[in-house]
């Protein structure tokens, strides 16, 4: 180890190409981004130095409100639900022989598919006319319900729909690591649990979940970090809307951007955007206390 | 070991050269530093930024726009070629801005008149056309100079207007006859008539508020019945809270009884094909849609009437209009491309087929124009005068977005008239009035 650390060439050698690419395209962005949040900027002029303006502005930008609602909605609905149903699907299919392969499969394949792609899909299959509601219609329910419009209630309809599709989409990811952590516990330790008078549920509880820890963390930390930047799902299956219902802090940030050209305002939304995945995680980290263990 | 440490140095140089290939500028693209770029074969490409897909489209509007680019590339074959960015209506904004802001605005793009077209004008990504206009007598070829009020800024023209649209009432004249309705022609026989439509067991109204400024058209019509002056209201001589846009906010959520069930969240083209369709018996559109329809469901033409929005002397008009890059490499080709969307083919093509105004003096045969165009064109002749719509008549496109989201929350239950009133007014007072 030594020896290696001493070659100091190798070392710079092996780091910059990593240590380039991390400045160019994120470190100087976000700086970049920093900077702008504290400006007006239009993208076809320079930007003017407004100091806490557009943040100022963030606390009284009603859609700002319902974003910031509707992506904390989403990080505690992916986290809890991703938990669960994801160890859930790793303990059944780690404990099953025939047929792991083929559900391991199908249940982590929407997360290699394009989510736009999946988006307009479950647009259709939400739509009035279309899908779930020609169903209901045959089956005789005259006002199946509206999926993507209904604006009644604190979190609205659409918001629920598009919660469970994100997490039919991403829970394959969380099973995987799950999964892949479970796979490297020590059978022995299973098989002396056993004789001692375990069940399944009691190994599963006092061996597998406190070994699985760290994973639980990283994963969760994902989960939180992929549901606060959310977007394409949304993006297509609703747009933000109806009225913005069902906006969240990457789509108000799209069209604060990209329609209204307040690029200053827009990356105030980021650097809040930002903060938040940090705190979640130094969040995470703090709660899901994890502790080595040898497997 | 040498050569190991030979083998990992060139890896390393491939990673970081690959590396910066990645990060690089491509040059030759077509959409390179404001279009035009490109040079092939001594061609000089050129982008035209559109909002609606050329080669999926059932629109007549569009499809006479793809005629005319087809014809520009054919007559300039080996000095020019124009090459279509083409998006969806609700993208359009957003991908065009992307496209400016990144330094490779299109040659030649489409925008609305009104604030939008003033976020190009001001940052000074729009050229002034005047120069081209003045040449060979093509500005003598529109129908007044009064076709250019609302692209001119300081005296300048920043945008070639195409064709003028009207905002009106079309009615499916099959479901009016079977249900005993007659064409109202003030606020209360609108709705007894939509009242009777639903007794029938017809949806009376289809309408978009998953598109906002469908709904905020019929608001500005309403507002325009009420007497609210926007000139006033942005100076603070007038306030949004005397009483008259809560009357209109009233109106609103009445006449909402009458929408089809899923107007929160459908869209202006699902609204539009709901009516077309069949499927309700009104549809508050500009006549732009007239292209839309008969393009979709040409049998509807015969059963689709138009009559004025009741109540109101003005009617809504709209231009769509196309613009210059002012950073454009080939400006004599951007203003070529523009004057041919002008010229007496292109403008016969707008009245007899695509069904909207032409903006030049060309003669165009009335009977073989769609027939609603004859009942708009009645709906112009019988009207006091024309005003933009109210989304586009506000001081900056976030204020119009505004009052969109405000006419949509009243409909949506939201909030009430009188809080859309203080919304309104809070909202001019920290955004628009100095």
């Amino acid at each position: 180890m030594d020896k290696m650390l001493r070659n100091k060439k190798s070392i710079l050698v092996f780091m910059l190409p990593a240590f380039i690419l991390f400045t160019l395209v994120l470190f100087i962005p976000i700086v970049q981004s920093v900077y702008y949040s504290f400006c007006e900027y239009k993208g076809m002029t320079a930007p003017v130095f407004i100091g806490l303006d557009n943040y100022k502005a963030l606390i009284s930008d009603k859609t700002f409100g319902i974003a910031l609602k509707n992506s904390m909605f989403f990080l505690i609905f992916s986290c809890v639900s991703q938990l669960i149903i994801g160890l859930i699907y790793a303990a059944v299919l780690t404990n099953i022989k025939a047929g792991r392969n083929l559900f391991k499969n199908i249940i982590y394949l929407p997360c290699v598919l394009s989510s736009a792609a999946l988006g307009l899909m479950w647009m259709f299959i939400f739509s009035p006319k279309l899908g779930i509601n020609q169903l209901l219609e045959k089956m005789g329910d005259k006002e199946p319900p509206l999926w993507l419009m209904d604006t009644k209630g604190y979190i609205t309809l659409p918001m629920w729909v598009i919660a469970f599709v994100a997490l039919w989409q991403y829970v394959g990811q969380s099973m995987m690591l799950y999964m892949a952590q479970i796979s490297g516990i020590n059978k022995s330790l299973m098989e002396a649990s056993y004789i001692d008078g375990c069940t399944k549920v009691k190994t599963f509880r006092y061996i597998t979940l406190p070994l699985i820890k760290p994973m639980v963390a990283t994963a969760m930390s994902l989960n939180a970090i992929g549901s606060l930047k959310f977007f394409d799902l949304i993006f297509n299956m609703t747009e933000g809307g109806p009225n913005h219902k069902t906006e969240v802090l990457a789509t108000h940030l799209y069209q604060q951007g990209f329609k209204y050209f307040k690029y200053g305002y827009a990356s105030a939304i980021g650097v809040v955007l930002l903060v938040l995945c940090l705190l979640v995680t130094l969040f995470i980290n703090k709660v899901v206390k994890t502790e080595q263990y040898e497997m | 070991m040498k050569k190991r440490r030979i083998l990992s140095t060139i890896m390393t140089a491939a990673m970081f050269a690959t590396t910066l290939v990645g990060c690089g500028n491509s040059s030759g693209g077509s959409t390179g530093n404001s279009g035009g770029s490109a040079k092939k074969d001594g061609v000089q490409e050129i982008t035209w930024m559109f909002w609606d897909d050329l080669n999926a489209t059932e629109d007549a509007i569009s499809l006479g726009f793809k005629e005319t680019i087809e014809r520009f590339n054919k007559d300039y074959e080996g000095k020019y070629h124009v090459k279509p960015i083409t998006t969806n209506l609700e993208e359009y904004y957003n991908k065009l801005n992307a496209l400016v802001s990144a330094g490779e605005t299109p040659d030649v793009f489409i925008v609305s008149p009104g604030p939008q077209l003033t976020d190009y004008v001001e940052p000074g990504v729009a050229a002034p056309l005047d120069e081209y206009l003045n040449k060979d007598g093509w500005k003598d070829t529109f129908t007044s100079d009064a076709v250019f009020s609302q692209q001119t800024y300081d005296g300048k023209i920043y945008a070639v207007p195409l064709n003028t649209a009207a905002a009106c009432c079309f009615y499916n004249t099959e479901m009016f006859e079977k249900a005993g309705a007659k064409v109202p022609t003030n606020w209360d026989e609108m709705i007894d008539t939509c009242e009777t439509l639903k007794k029938a067991g017809y949806t009376p109204v289809t309408i978009s508020a998953g598109t906002a400024w469908c709904l905020s058209m019929v608001a500005g019509y309403l507002c325009e019945a009420e007497g609210i002056e926007l000139p006033k209201l942005a100076d603070g001589s007038a306030s949004w809270e005397d009483g008259k846009l809560e009357n209109v906010c009233n109106k609103l959520v009445k006449f909402s009884e009458y929408f089809q069930r899923t107007a929160a969240g459908d869209t202006n083209d699902v609204a539009t094909a709901n009516f077309y369709n069949e499927e309700a018996a009104i549809l508050i559109q500009g006549s732009w849609v007239i292209g839309q329809m008969n393009g979709a469901n040409p049998d509807f033409e015969s059963k689709c009437g138009v009559f004025q929005f009741p109540g109101v002397e003005r009617v809504i008009a709209k231009s769509d209009s196309l613009c210059m890059s002012s950073t454009t490499k080939n400006p004599e080709a951007a203003a070529a491309l523009i004057k041919y969307f002008t010229d007496d083919i292109a403008q016969k093509y707008t009245a007899e087929k695509g069904g909207k105004i032409p903006v030049t003096k060309v003669q165009y045969d009335a009977s073989v124009a769609p027939k609603q165009l004859g009942y708009v064109m009645d709906v112009f002749s019988n009207a006091k005068g024309t005003f933009g719509f109210y989304n586009e008549s506000m001081p900056t496109t976030e204020t119009g977005a505004h009052f969109d989201d405000t006419m949509v929350a009243v409909f949506l239950g939201d909030m009430s008239p009188a809080d859309a009133a203080k919304d309104m007014e809070d909202y001019y007072k920290a955004n628009c009035r100095k």
